[in-house]
């Protein structure tokens, strides 16, 4: 019953690391462990779905720098679940603003663990396929025309045929052409549709400021 | 008392004699000297007609082309009121120069005039006559033939009065001395005459009529501003005659007045001075005119004018005695006998006496300037002598000295309390050495010996035990001053007793001790964190390897190899644990200190291990260097382990403001060439600023939170150890701390 989910253990103690990675395996997740946050960083492949499992004292680079680091990142969003000795309340609150999916204090209890592990993983397939989905809506944007792309910022933005051929210049009826071939090619029927996809890739808003 | 007939007898004599002196017996043959009869008018000794009369004897001596034959006789009309009988005088003359021819006849003054003329017919027909020592207006009054010649004075007795004036401008009374004789009585209405234009400004007062003691009485207690004007006193009120210099001697020893004389013999005898009746003058100008009556020319041929005053003159110690300055005196005048002052006169002499008398005054003083000081000098050391005693006594010393010749032993009484030995009892060595505690008692001998050899000054300890088994410690320094062979001849020393310091420095150990312990408890106050930590680690890799052995154990089939690693891994990770829990133990453990072989090495890597987790959190990288193979040191390893921790704590404390990538400690243990085994210990923080001595000193903190107390105790315990340790700044920056600590073989080799 092994999950393609893979927890990366970033602990400086190796007999600790050794300890949970053991854990882990037990339950059907595979691990990588590392030393360091620097190793992580240069070792980790993105495209692997997984979390991290991150202690905050670490010498040179530690839990929360990498945290910092790691949202930086657009493309990989690993969700990170802290279990640290040291827990003091402004790291933790520092911890769990920079979006950890929870903060857990040695010796952790392993059903503790495993239910963060788990929301972690969840975590990390939503927004996998959200991206996919983005990347998707996005690759059917720059399908478009230059001129259709106008046009679908003037319908999502609710502006009427007519309106908006006073606003590019031109004839109604060009516009009508333009937005049944946008539509098509984005893949939507309604505008609501349209607006949901646009919304997703950040598109939309009023146009008023142009 | 004078009577006529025995002033004419004296007159006889003086005649007689005069002629005897002056004449001589020609010799036979020879020409015959020319006679002179000088007539006098009051007697011969009565100025100023005296005055001249000598001068004009000796002028006469000297211009006479001839021997002078010459005769003095003398009338006394002037002096006596009644006229007297001048047959005697008469009947006398013309025996005199019966046998012999008179070639001159000079008279001086008036009355001599008179008498010559009345008489001449029948004493002197044709001897000329020469008439002197006589005022012109006299002459103009008296009649004078062909056979006569005058050389008269001419005075302007105004002068007189206008002299006192210049001089004297404040006078506004002038005493006059004049006699009562009826020459005086004369000249008195003539005077009176000629000095009332001046008498608005000056009240004149006569003596004529005063004895001569009023007289003086009056010259003494003139009021101011007077001056006297000594006129002539042949007579005075009382009929008694002053021969000349009588009168104005008297009457200068007790004047209050300036006295201002009347002629030129006077000057000197105390007169001030002025224009003065020249009689040296008018006797000269007298005897050149009787030589050349002598030498045959006709005596109304003879035409001399009459003499005036001389040129003023003045006596110096006058005006200085009346404060008259020299400004105020005529033009042209003279001032005589310029004396000098004493101190002028006898200068050197008086520089001589003044030189001695300074000199004497100047060692005398020295002397006392001397005795003081040394008096002073005495008084401070028996008050120094006094401080001393009183200082040692209260300090608890005794001062001794031992003589080695006498084999004299002396000691202050404070010395002898300490080792109560009673004040009559004999202290010698012997007695000292037998109060000493038996077990110190080789030393002590020792100490003694080195005394009599004069070896250096040498301090040493030593108990002594008195009655009822008291123990006192005693420290004993000695001192020896060798005489000029360098044998040492006398040893001087203290004792003190310093048994309460003793006390005090155990106590001070015990509870060195006890703050020890209380620091390790504050340091691992300060550590908890950091151990909670460190105990955290293994106790996490334990529960998730237990857990996961579970679940590994509950699959199909059972994974055991997983299993048995798990339970491997826990069994290491509780040595871990418990390594950690050994050395906490270790660091609250109270006691006294041990002494057993430590590694070095090894301590610094247990340390370094505790300290792991608080270096990190600090984002401290720590490094070690550590020689391998360093000797033993015997000492308390907890006790060394705790200054290594002090120290490394105080360098991670010190790069709290450092960067955090250049937060460094480096340790390095090696071993010196004297046989130290040494530790560094090197930060990279911002080095000491304080003195490095005060670091050292209880209390003394740079930290917020200190309590400074952590390098006081370290610093006691290495150098308990035998050991030292020393802060500073290392070049590269941050601060360096070395820790010495001998090794056994060294130690055994210092002693």
């Amino acid at each position: 019953m092994d999950r393609m989910f893979t927890v990366f253990i970033v602990d400086d103690d190796a007999g600790v690391a050794k300890g949970l990675a053991r854990l882990l395996r037990a339950n059907g997740y595979d691990v990588q462990c590392f030393a360091s946050a620097i190793e992580f960083l240069g070792r980790h492949d993105s495209s692997v779905p997984g979390c991290v499992l991150l202690d905050v004292s670490m010498p040179g680079v530690d839990g929360l720098e990498l945290q910092q680091a790691l949202s930086a990142d657009v493309v990989s969003h690993r969700p990170i679940v802290f279990l640290t000795g040291k827990a003091d309340v402004p790291t933790s609150v520092q911890a769990m603003k920079a979006g950890a999916v929870d903060f857990l204090t040695k010796p952790a209890d392993d059903k503790v663990l495993l239910a963060a592990i788990a929301r972690a993983e969840r975590q990390d397939e939503k927004a996998r396929r959200e991206f996919a989905e983005q990347d998707a809506i996005g690759r059917r944007v720059a399908a478009l025309t230059p001129r259709e792309r106008e046009v679908l910022g003037h319908v999502v933005a609710g502006r009427l045929n007519k309106q908006i051929a006073g606003d590019l210049g031109t004839v109604e009826k060009t516009i009508k052409v333009h937005r049944s071939r946008m539509m098509a090619k984005m893949g939507v029927r309604t505008v609501a549709d349209l607006g949901r996809l646009a919304e997703k890739v950040g598109i939309g808003g009023s146009m008023a400021n142009g | 008392m004078l009577t006529p007939d025995r002033v004419r007898c004296f007159c006889l004599w003086c005649c007689i004699l005069t002629g005897t002196f002056l004449s001589g017996a020609p010799p036979a043959g020879a020409a015959a000297p020319d006679r002179v009869l000088l007539l006098h008018s009051f007697g011969f000794d009565f100025s100023p007609w005296s005055e001249t009369a000598t001068s004009f004897r000796s002028e006469l001596l000297k211009r006479a082309p001839r021997p002078i034959d010459l005769y003095e006789a003398s009338v006394f009309t002037g002096r006596f009121d009644k006229p007297q009988e001048e047959a005697s005088l008469v009947g006398y003359l013309r025996s005199l120069f019966a046998e012999h021819r008179l070639d001159l006849i000079v008279t001086l003054g008036g009355p001599a005039v008179s008498f010559a003329q009345h008489h001449r017919s029948s004493l002197f027909p044709s001897t000329p006559l020469l008439m002197t020592a006589i005022a012109q207006q006299r002459i103009d009054q008296l009649l004078a033939g062909e056979n006569d010649t005058s050389v008269a004075l001419s005075l302007d007795l105004r002068q007189y009065i206008t002299n006192i004036l210049r001089l004297r401008p404040q006078t506004d009374n002038i005493f006059v001395i004049i006699g009562n004789s009826p020459l005086e009585q004369y000249w008195l209405a003539e005077l009176r005459r000629q000095y009332q234009p001046f008498a608005k400004r000056v009240n004149f007062t006569w003596s004529n009529n005063l004895s001569f003691s009023d007289l003086l009485k009056r010259a003494a207690n003139l009021p101011p501003n007077s001056a006297i004007f000594y006129f002539i006193l042949i007579v005075d009120a009382d009929g008694v005659p002053h021969v000349q210099g009588q009168g104005l001697s008297a009457i200068r020893a007790v004047a209050n007045a300036p006295i201002f004389g009347f002629g030129d013999y006077e000057l000197g005898q105390g007169i001030v001075g002025g224009p003065l009746n020249p009689t040296r003058v008018l006797g000269s100008r007298a005897a050149v005119a009787a030589v050349q009556i002598l030498q045959g020319e006709v005596p109304r041929k003879i035409k001399v004018t009459p003499t005036g005053f001389a040129r003023a003159a003045y006596d110096w110690r006058e005006l200085e005695r009346w404060n008259i300055r020299e400004d105020l005196l005529p033009p042209n005048s003279i001032v005589e006998f310029r004396g000098q002052s004493p101190w002028q006169q006898f200068r050197w002499q008086i520089s001589l006496v003044a030189t001695v008398m300074l000199a004497q005054a100047l060692l005398i003083l020295f002397g006392l300037i001397q005795h003081r000081k040394r008096q002073a000098a005495e008084k401070s050391l028996a008050e120094s002598e006094e401080r001393v005693t009183f200082t040692a006594a209260s300090m608890n010393v005794g001062l001794w000295h031992y003589t080695q010749g006498t084999e004299q032993l002396w000691s202050t009484e404070h010395c002898r309390k300490i080792f109560e030995v009673e004040p009559d009892a004999h202290f010698t060595r012997e007695s000292l050495l037998r109060l000493v505690h038996p077990d110190d008692r080789r030393s002590a001998a020792v100490m003694f010996r080195e005394m009599t050899d004069g070896s250096a000054s040498a301090v040493r300890e030593f108990r002594i035990v008195l009655s009822g088994d008291r123990i006192r410690w005693i420290r004993a320094r000695t001192r020896s001053s060798s005489d000029h062979n360098g044998v040492p001849e006398k040893v001087s020393g203290i004792f003190v007793d310093f048994t309460d310091l003793k006390a005090a420095e155990s106590e001070a150990a015990v509870q060195r001790s006890e703050l020890a312990h209380l620091m390790r408890v504050s340091v691992l106050g300060e550590l908890s964190g950091a151990m909670a930590h460190e105990l955290n680690q293994p106790l996490t890799a334990i529960l998730s390897n237990a857990q996961a052995a579970v679940q590994w154990l509950s699959r199909e089939p059972p994974a055991l190899e997983e299993v048995r690693d798990a339970l491997a891994d826990i069994v290491h990770e509780d040595n871990r644990a418990g390594e950690v829990i050994r050395r906490l133990r270790g660091l609250l453990r109270k006691g006294e200190s041990k002494t057993e072989p430590v590694d070095i090495n090894e301590l610094v890597e247990s340390t370094m291990s505790l300290l792991h987790s608080e270096l990190v959190a600090r984002r401290i990288s720590a490094a070690t260097d550590l020689h391998p193979g360093l000797p033993v040191i015997m000492g308390d390893s907890i006790q060394v382990q705790q200054v290594i921790l002090n120290i490394v704590m105080n360098a991670m404390d010190a790069m709290m403001a450092t960067l955090v990538g250049q937060r460094r400690i480096l340790i390095r243990t090696g071993f010196d060439e004297h046989g130290f085994i040494t530790v560094s210990i090197r930060d990279s923080g911002t080095g000491i600023k304080s003195d490095e001595r005060r670091l050292f000193e209880p209390f003394f903190t740079t930290k917020e939170q200190g309590l400074g107390l952590g390098l006081a105790l370290c610093s006691t315990i290495v150098e308990a150890h035998g050991g030292k340790l020393s802060l500073g700044n290392h070049e590269c920056g941050g601060a360096e701390a070395v820790l010495l600590l001998p090794t056994e073989e060294y130690r055994i080799a210092a002693q």
